[in-house]
């Protein structure tokens, strides 16, 4: 049985930094020794990688340096279409929209995410295992059916939700106003998303060695301290790789938009940039446009996610 | 959801064309069987006019793909096009398409094989959209021509008259409101071909242009008093809560029309059609009426949707696929008969449309109502009106303008301004010298 000095947690996953410099040195030294056989594992991945990420990242790159518009054709321009991109005010606006979406919506799911893992983890029964499936089971859905479901579930005719106040005699609500919107999508995202990030959370505890608890316990922490001072940290990890997931895909928000237009006239062609950068390409035929807005964005998550990452070392840096 | 279903289908569909067997998707024939032509269309029981067509033509086989409808249909066929292979050698595209797919360079000339021989054959006004001069871009199939459906039953009711101008129409919609607080004369529908529908009857006529004699020059007039006044009328009758917000084709919007909520509906040719199926308690208490009048007296009218024909230019036998894009339906009555019978099609062949098995034709929807009496003439009445090279974009400002005056963040008076002013930046920055 190990006793931690502090209710804190050791961060378990920090490698010790020392081994792995030399190993790798090792390594290097007989990098020219290595068999064929390595390469021909890595091969099949290889080649997906490079067919399906490497060449149409590049080809997009590509169209992205000429501009085509309808009367002239195509010429090359080169950063025309970026300056473009961030200059336009429709992808600036549907930019900032998804950033406030993201503000508001990735903090409530993961914390939602976060109690649930934890609970979980603290009950051991057979509900516990009935309820990490019910969990689950949104991400299951489709994302497109996702959508058109809490399209219908928000209507007005077809939809339980929407008269709810005229029961008290109140207005019934509008859940595709310019208000309500991005709450209504607000919700299905975290509908279908916070059941995955639970039970990736809840792995995470998996991994925590329970001696931590029970020294904890024997310091006289509470339940609810052991899950707030030992549990969190202890997969701290954890929580930003779902943080990072989640902005990364708050930044390409595409699906739910998409499909709830057609019930919402409010979701305009710029609604979020990747909308946009879809229209741009599928219903006005600029793919070169398209494609320099899709470098944009892709950059900007980049930067954002590298940001991210940074500071969390930083932070977990200085502490150590 | 259906629309689900068949993209899942398509994708698994056009997934095995591209693994299994080039040849069986789309090939030219090489020996003495028939030619391949293969075409993308959304028409309702088009499965029978396929086999109708293939049944008379014994050296042209048609295989026909159902390639989604409206924006899903023209994202793959624009894709295709964009990449030079891909699409189908004949694919229906609505009017307000045409000159963008001309511009794509995507459309064949069907003046080439023979196609301006059917000059005569169709509605002027269509074959006007259709064409450019000698150039014979696609072959017209069906129109929009609009007119104002009502719930006779409650107008009789109530003794509201049916309003024959714009003005009475929105003293209807008073009425309408006072009598059921619920109730709204129609709704807004968030559809840029409806409105722009409605601009036409109006007499505005807010784009010019001609591939031919100035492809980079477009004519974008969207301020014009013939333009804004409907703006103007539709825009009060939702800020006072007359006119409900729905967008058309939802399942809101069709409840909305069977259970009494909208006492109208400013519709097309093509109308009937899609609510008989769909409106199953208020059938048969629906009658058409001729479209209110800006100045009483007078006879405007205006269309709202239709499609065509076209032959794209990766067709490997453009001569064999212009006989398919004329001749599947064209003059061809076993065709019609599925089109008129059972797609509810609004026939553009003049022939067709003068019929009396068509014009005399009562429908149990409208209560016996012989509504092709008041469709013929209002397509016969249809002059000239053109599209931009770039409707789409179009469309989306108008949706996108009208969404905002709807939530409040833009007064309805500037929905026509801000679109004209976004659409003339658009057309600048894609290289066009923009006229009024």
């Amino acid at each position: 049985m190990t006793r931690s000095p502090s209710i804190t947690a050791p961060e378990a996953d920090d490698p010790p930094a020392a081994p792995v410099e030399s190993s790798a040195r090792r390594r290097s030294r007989r990098v020219t020794a290595r068999p064929v056989a390595g390469m021909l594992f890595v091969l099949p991945f290889f080649l997906v990688v490079v067919a399906f990420l490497i060449v149409p990242l590049g080809y997009a790159f590509w169209l992205s340096l000429s501009s085509k518009s309808l009367a002239v054709g195509t010429r090359f321009s080169g950063i025309d279409n970026y300056v473009r991109a961030f200059t336009d005010p429709l992808l600036l606006d549907g930019l900032l929209r998804v950033v406030l979406f993201g503000l508001v919506q990735i903090p409530v799911m993961l914390g939602i995410a976060l109690a649930g893992a934890l609970t979980l983890d603290a009950v051991t029964t057979k509900f516990a295992l009935a309820f990490r499936l019910v969990a689950f089971m949104p991400y299951a859905v489709p994302a497109v059916v996702g959508a058109l479901m809490w399209g219908f579930l928000y209507s007005r005719t077809f939809g339980p939700f929407a008269d709810l106040p005229t029961l008290v005699g109140g207005e019934p609500i509008d859940f595709f106003s310019v208000s309500l919107l991005l709450v209504s999508l607000g919700n299905i995202v975290t509908w279908a998303w916070t059941g995955y990030n639970m039970i990736i959370l809840y792995s995470a505890l998996q991994g925590v060695p329970r001696e931590m608890y029970e020294a904890a316990m024997i310091d006289g922490a509470s339940p609810v301290q052991i899950a707030l001072r030992v549990k969190v940290p202890a997969i701290k990890q954890a929580i930003s790789l779902a943080a990072i997931f989640t902005v990364i895909g708050t930044m390409q928000f595409f699906t739910e938009p998409q499909i709830m237009a057609r019930f919402a006239p409010q979701i305009s062609a710029g609604y979020t940039p990747n909308l946009y950068a879809y229209n741009q390409a599928f219903a006005y035929s600029d793919f070169h446009y398209s494609a320099a807005i899709s470098f944009a964005l892709g950059f900007l998550v980049f930067v954002v996610a590298y940001v991210f990452v940074f500071v969390n070392n930083r932070r977990r840096g200085k502490r150590a | 959801m259906l629309g689900t279903t068949w993209l899942a289908k398509l994708r698994g569909g056009l997934a095995a064309c591209g693994l299994l067997a080039v040849a069986a998707c789309g090939g030219a024939s090489s020996d003495d069987g028939p030619v391949t032509v293969s075409v993308w269309a959304w028409y309702p029981e088009f499965k029978g006019v396929v086999e109708a067509f293939n049944a008379s033509h014994p050296d042209i086989k048609v295989e026909w793909t159902n390639a989604g409808t409206g924006a899903d249909h023209y994202a793959k066929l624009k894709t295709a096009i964009t990449a030079g292979k891909g699409a189908p050698d004949v694919a229906m595209v609505e009017f307000q398409q045409i000159p963008t797919f001309i511009i794509l360079d995507a459309l064949a000339d069907m003046g080439e094989h023979g196609a301006n021989e059917d000059k005569g054959l169709y509605a002027d006004w269509a074959w006007e959209q259709a064409t450019d001069g000698e150039k014979v871009y696609a072959i017209p199939v069906d129109g929009g021509p609009m007119a104002l459906m009502y719930r006779k039953d409650l107008f009789d009711q109530h003794g509201i008259p049916v309003p024959t101008t714009w003005a009475e129409y929105a003293e209807a919609a008073v009425k309408i409101k006072a009598i059921d607080p619920n109730a709204h004369i129609a709704s807004f529908g968030s559809d840029g071909g409806w409105l722009n529908g409605l601009m036409w009857q109006s007499g505005c006529r807010p784009y010019g242009y001609s591939h031919t004699t100035a492809k980079d020059q477009v004519k974008i007039n969207l301020t014009a008093p013939e333009c804004e006044r409907v703006v103007d009328l539709v825009g009060d009758l939702v800020d006072k809560g007359l006119m409900a917000k729905d967008p058309f084709f939802t399942a809101d919007a069709t409840a909305a029309l069977d259970s009494g909520k909208y006492w109208t509906w400013a519709a097309a040719g093509w109308t009937p059609g899609y609510l008989a199926g769909s409106l199953k308690n208020t059938a048969g208490k629906w009658a058409v009426a001729p479209m209110p009048q800006w100045t009483a007296g007078a006879d405007e009218q205006g269309d709202w949707g239709g499609s065509t024909f076209t032959v794209t230019k990766q067709a490997k036998n453009p001569k064999a696929a212009t006989t398919v894009a004329r001749e599947l339906f064209g003059k061809s009555d076993a065709a019609w008969q599925i089109g008129l019978d059972k797609a509810f099609l609004y026939p553009l062949v003049k022939d067709v449309a003068a019929d009396p098995a068509f014009t005399g034709k009562a429908y149990d929807f409208f209560n016996g109502q012989k509504v092709n009496e008041i469709f013929v003439p209002v397509s016969e009445k249809l002059g000239d009106f053109q599209f931009t090279p770039f409707q789409d974009f179009v469309y989306s400002e108008l949706n996108d303008r009208s969404a905002e005056a709807m939530s409040g963040s833009r007064p309805w008076s500037t929905v026509l301004e801000q679109t004209q002013e976004n659409v003339v930046a658009y057309a600048e920055q894609q290289g066009f010298k923009v006229g009024k």
